[in-house]
């Protein structure tokens, strides 16, 4: 229970970090000589869980390996915008798990689990 | 990185897009400009966009450094007819090509429209977690 919530409030706060980078990458979409920023941490988080005795997962930053066009910049703005929504969508469905685990604690302490 | 820190990254490239498209009404209005030959003409002007990159962390948007003003040069034209024209009839008038301004309009439009996306993308998130625990 206790690790449900902590996972999901560590994806959270990844999602959202990852929706920065995606905000950050299409503000600079023609800023010359920009190279685009990948926000991972899907891997750490599985490695954390998966860990006998826990773990601790980590958001990590990197650079867009895609090659850039003629004036330096790699940021492709559709798969920016994609990303965009399937980050808003994710975020979401997790904000969703958290309440639902939140009501099961209400509903078994004697509230209301809706 | 501040709360709804995206917001503030979208809002930034919202702004950038704006002053391009500044310039190139500026550019666009002053495409017919007439000079005398002894002066320059009107240079086109594009801003410089500069990243607000932080070492290992995600960026925070772009600004713009500043304005770049174009070659003054400009085309030396016949036109006596010109209060601007000189004794051999010429005026200097601006080297801005309506067809690259387009152009660039239709990337800065494209540019500010990605970012509200993202910034709309943002306030759909940032609204479902203030549901957290209600």
């Amino acid at each position: 229970m206790d690790g449900i919530v902590s996972a999901l409030q560590f994806a959270v706060n990844a999602v959202a970090q990852q929706q920065q980078a995606t905000a950050n990458n299409l503000a600079n979409t023609d800023t010359p000589g920009f190279t685009g920023q990948d926000v991972s941490f899907e891997q750490s988080l599985q490695q954390a869980i998966d860990a006998p005795n826990g773990g601790t997962a980590t958001v990590t930053v990197s650079a867009d390996p895609a090659p850039p066009a003629s004036n330096g910049n790699n940021v492709d703005t559709a798969t920016q915008l994609v990303n965009g929504q399937q980050e808003t969508l994710q975020y979401q469905t997790m904000v969703e798990m958290l309440n639902a685990q939140f009501r099961l604690v209400a509903g078994s302490t004697g509230g209301s689990f809706t | 990185m501040s709360l709804f820190g995206s917001l503030s990254i979208s809002g930034s490239g919202v702004d950038a897009a704006q002053t391009w498209l500044n310039t190139i009404a500026g550019n666009i209005a002053n495409m017919n400009d007439v000079s005398k030959t002894d002066q320059a003409a009107y240079g086109a002007q594009a801003p410089v966009f500069m990243p607000n990159a932080i070492p290992g962390q995600v960026g925070d948007g772009v600004a713009v450094a500043g304005i770049q003003e174009g070659d003054t040069t400009g085309i030396v034209q016949y036109d006596p007819t010109s209060p601007q024209a000189d004794a051999q009839g010429l005026v200097r008038v601006p080297d801005v090509q309506l067809s690259s301004q387009m152009v660039n309009m239709i990337q800065a439009q494209t540019d500010f429209q990605a970012n509200t996306s993202a910034l709309a993308d943002a306030k759909t998130a940032y609204q479902s977690a203030l549901t957290l625990g209600t």
